[in-house]
């Protein structure tokens, strides 16, 4: 018997304080302080993804992602499905095992300890809150687990709820909460226990429009207040823009750019982060020593500015930066097309216009006076335009 | 920093390592208990019994350790028993398909039977479960025999002019049998219509078919699998049965649960109940596999 | 048009038919049942119909005869152990085929299945065979009430597991990585958020065990003596030699208690739903 124990115990006495929660261990493993946020993190990095590697069987989700988080920085994973922002971050919440590389938070490697001695704290798409507990025994639970003394525990749970604006709720079971209000209890949960960083995985998508719009102000307001260090994981480009410090467009398991919101916006550096910030039409041409033509090699009525070298490119543009027929005729890039069809978008109508095989679309604030099948001057300057072969 | 990393290089290993053994031998110590009962209180004395079977007997001693092969050749032999194996499989059969029927039957009627009714009769279907087989045989025991309820009850009626009994029958037996077995079969059945869309009934009849035709080119189709399971599932219940067919039917009725019975508690011939306690699970486990491999026919035909 | 199928005549058969198949079938389930609690309340000591004088006679008897008492006892006590035993291992066993990896799968998943398709008499007679004459430190295993708890859960553990896997396998695995996430080591996840979420399933294990080890006699005729013997079996032996009502008042208790902890369950059940559902 006692050989079994020896076994199952090779790191000491560690794993018995686990299972008879003794205390003695919050100290040992636990480096964060239930008195506040900023004693928790002793450097400047908070968070130090080396070379990381993850894969499922043949495919490998996230390729060679290094990531440096700073104390205090809200930084976002933006990316389609697939794109390997969810499980980057299951990786450093400690849910999946790395292939390769590490991870270091707070200056210390944790990729070989459980989510459960990672001083991180998740707030999950669906809240996944205790049904069975109430909302205060679920905002207390992280607190048990670290061994907190009760009278600071029944501070800690006021005051999170508080700051979630949800004082009074305390004996409400899960069932009785309203989407938007289990996300709350969700991010007081994560919040009480003022991990060294908070990991939101996608935790507004399956709200509707307008809470989410409440919920994204909300977790900004927190984080101004409170300068906690976030990774957050999103589709959605309007709150990746809106809450970040910084924004880190993913594709395929890796990194493209990571940058300030606005930086990202105006100067992508790829392909993939232009097509996939904001909106854009894709030209794709042949430029040949006789002109521009199109991919059924019929030539088209495109003036540019600057002269392309030869060969196939693709021109991008932004519905939004394209002037139409007075206002491009001073511009050096200008485009003949056809109207296709009108669509009325309310704030303003966006015309959709063929030239030979390209299409493209262009957005004004009023009607321009012309109809379907009319032929019109579409313009840009150098600088709304991007090239990429 | 890197020099953080480097000092908790060798650490950092070791408590790798010991997690990693950890999560190995953890699903096992979970597993612990249930494998424990299965290899010692049923892994040992199949082997214990398999060995067994093998063993003499002399005298009145339970068993003299040997080997020989006596017993298995008594059993295909004598008449005694191969008589016995042949009951036993002709009554499991005929059980098996009655209560198949039955049970296909009942399982359609609550199937197709609005929500509120289907909770009673699931009720009903569950209550021969929830009492034990010997308050079945006893309440059995009083209906059939010459002074009996049914006995009285068709006296009374005017049907028959004297009390009549249908006890120590093999239709006692067999009733007897088919209500311990239902059960089963019925809720195998129900859980099987239940997979099934009731439009499709819906959409034969509206194409014109009858009642009858929808039932023979519709239902039976999409059934056939869990008609085969729920039977070999009964086939096999009733292959072991020993209590109902010996409290109720004649006293020639031997199973070869009652021999096995009969062998270890009565003659005290330990190696003979064992051999044919051997045959039985043989049997049923072919059973199960000729029906396991109908099955994966079937749905590979399917895909 | 298409040829409709002459309506009328058809349909008014299959009713005819489905109205008598359902009396035919309510009549055969409640047969035995009625016979039972009929003659439990029989005054007279023979078994025969008609009853002529009702009394609970029957009923003082059995409560007051010691060897059926204690028959009533030493079943209830098995049938606890037996619920205990099977339950932990089934759910101990069923958490881990969906927690971990566990080499040969299949292989252990069919070994734990095994029990669940041999007959009573074959298990029976191998733990008989095997356990005969076994005492653990002067302590007769043989005959034991223990021994028979451990027989029954060779039935109960099996569909404990299967009933548990399929309970397991509903649960959102988020809110289990939300009870590690915030700190909760494995054994404390398990017993504060894992176990409650399946507490249902928990629950009808027990009750499942529970009246399987009750009603069983099979087994329980092999490896009890006259010390140990269940309800079942006493039933079973007095059958041929003592044909009393007293058997049948036996039969409509052990059905009672049965049907005593169905209803507690309910009870319980119905009481979970409305505070979560509130």
């Amino acid at each position: 018997m006692f050989l079994l124990w020896k076994v199952v115990n090779d790191e000491g006495f560690l794993p018995l304080a686990d299972v008879l929660c003794l205390p003695g261990r919050a100290e040992q493993e636990c480096p964060c302080d239930p008195r506040g946020w900023s004693k928790s993190l002793t450097v400047s990095t908070a968070l130090e993804l080396r070379n990381v590697i993850r894969r499922f069987g043949t495919v490998v989700a996230v390729n060679d992602v290094s990531l440096n988080v700073s104390k205090g920085e809200f930084v976002t994973l933006l990316g389609p499905s697939g794109s390997g922002k969810t499980s980057t971050l299951r990786l450093v919440g400690g849910f999946e095992n790395l292939d390769g590389g590490s991870i270091l938070l707070n200056g210390q490697r944790i990729d070989h300890l459980p989510a459960y001695r990672r001083d991180t704290a998740t707030i999950f798409q669906s809240g996944a809150l205790f049904p069975h507990k109430t909302v205060a025994e679920n905002v207390a639970y992280g607190l048990r687990m670290r061994n907190v003394p009760k009278d600071a525990i029944m501070k800690r749970i006021s005051e999170s709820l508080d700051i979630v604006r949800l004082k009074g709720f305390e004996a409400r079971y899960p069932a009785q909460l309203s989407g938007g209000q289990k996300q709350r209890v969700a991010l007081a949960r994560s919040l009480a226990v003022r991990p060294a960083i908070l990991l939101f995985d996608e935790p507004l998508s399956a709200l509707d429009l307008s809470l989410r719009l409440q919920l994204r102000a909300e977790i900004k307001r927190l984080h101004d207040e409170l300068k906690f260090t976030a990774i957050y994981v999103t589709h959605d480009q309007g709150e990746a823009m809106a809450m970040s410090s910084r924004v880190a467009v993913m594709n395929a398991g890796a990194i493209e750019q990571i940058d300030k919101p606005e930086t990202v916006f105006h100067s992508p550096t790829s392909e993939f982060v232009y097509t996939f910030i904001g909106e854009s039409c894709c030209l794709p041409v042949r430029v040949t020593s006789a002109g521009i033509e199109d991919k059924k090699g019929q030539a088209v009525g495109l003036r540019l500015g600057e002269r392309l070298a030869e060969g196939e490119c693709r021109i991008y543009v932004r519905p939004s930066r394209l002037r139409l027929i007075s206002e491009a005729a001073l511009l050096p890039n200008q485009l003949t097309a056809r109207i296709h069809f009108i669509e009325f978008l309310g704030d303003l109508y966006r015309y959709h216009l063929k030239a030979g095989a390209l299409e493209l679309a262009a957005d004004h604030a009023g009607s321009i006076g012309h109809g379907v099948g009319d032929e019109i001057e579409i313009g840009w300057r150098n600088e709304d335009m991007r090239v990429f072969r | 920093m890197t020099d953080a990393v480097r000092i908790d290089d060798a650490s950092y290993e070791t408590q790798r390592t010991a997690q990693e053994r950890r999560k190995l031998l953890a699903p096992w110590i979970l597993m612990l208990p249930a494998l424990v009962i299965v290899l010692v209180f049923f892994g040992i004395p199949t082997v214990y019994m398999v060995r067994m079977s093998f063993n003499l007997h002399m005298d009145q001693r339970l068993y003299v350790p040997g080997f020989t092969f006596e017993h298995y050749v008594n059993l295909f032999s004598n008449p005694l028993f191969t008589n016995a194996i042949l009951t036993t499989i002709k009554l499991a059969l005929v059980a098996s398909l009655a209560t198949v029927v039955i049970g296909y039957a009942f399982a359609l009627l609550v199937w197709l039977k609005p929500a509120r009714w289907r909770l009673l009769f699931i009720g009903l279907a569950l209550a021969p479960l929830l009492i034990s087989e010997i308050a079945i045989i006893f309440g059995w025991w009083m209906f059939f025999p010459k002074n009996g309820l049914l006995s009285y009850g068709l006296l009374s009626a005017g049907l028959i002019h004297e009390k009549i009994s249908l006890m120590y029958t093999e239709f006692a037996a067999f009733v007897g049998l088919v209500y311990v077995t239902l059960p089963y079969c019925f809720f195998i059945l129900l859980s099987i219509f239940d997979g099934i869309d009731k439009r499709l009934l819906e959409a034969s009849a509206d194409l014109g078919a009858s009642p009858l035709k929808t039932f023979r080119e519709v239902m039976l189709p999409l059934t056939w699998t869990g008609i085969l399971v729920a039977f070999s599932q009964s086939f096999i219940w009733t292959m072991g049965t020993y209590a109902t067919p010996s409290a109720l039917g004649p006293d020639t009725l031997w199973t070869m649960g009652f021999l096995i019975q009969e062998q270890m508690l009565g003659k005290h011939n330990w190696p003979m109940a064992s051999a044919l306690a051997v045959v039985l699970v043989i049997g049923v486990a072919a059973v199960m596999v000729v029906t396991r491999s109908m099955q994966s026919e079937r749905t590979s035909f399917h895909a | 048009m298409p040829d409709v199928a002459p309506r009328g005549a058809e349909p008014l058969v299959l009713k005819v038919l489905a109205l008598a198949f359902t009396v035919f079938i309510v009549g055969y389930i409640l047969v035995p049942i009625l016979v039972t609690v009929a003659m439990s309340f029989n005054d007279a000591a023979m078994i025969r119909f008609p009853i002529n004088v009702w009394s609970m006679k029957w009923y003082a008897d059995f409560f007051g005869s010691p060897q059926w008492m204690d028959a009533l006892e030493n079943s209830i006590l098995i049938a606890i152990g037996t619920a205990a035993i099977s339950t932990t291992s089934g759910v101990l066993c069923a958490w881990a085929f969906q927690r971990f990896h566990i080499p040969f799968r299949d292989m252990w998943y069919i070994l734990i299945m095994m029990p669940l398709f041999m007959p009573g008499v074959v298990l029976g007679l191998g733990v008989a065979i095997a356990f005969g004459g076994i005492s653990i430190g002067g302590y007769a295993f043989y005959g034991s009430r223990e021994l028979v708890m451990l027989a029954h859960s060779l039935w109960a553990m099996p569909l404990v597991f299967m009933l548990m896997e399929a309970t397991f396998k509903t649960i959102d695995y988020r809110i289990v990585e939300a009870s590690y996430d915030l700190g909760g080591g494995p054994v404390r996840t398990f017993f504060e958020v894992v176990l409650p979420l399946v507490s249902t399933g928990i629950v009808s294990s027990l009750l499942f065990a529970f009246v399987i080890s009750l009603n069983e006699f099979v087994m329980a005729l092999f490896l009890t003596d006259r010390d140990t013997q269940t309800l079942p079996v006493l039933m079973w032996l007095s059958l041929r030699s003592a044909g009393t009502p007293r058997l049948a008042v036996a039969s409509v208790i052990l059905a009672l208690t049965v049907f005593t902890c169905l209803t507690v369950i309910m009870l319980w059940y119905i009481r979970q739903l409305r505070k979560v559902a509130r």
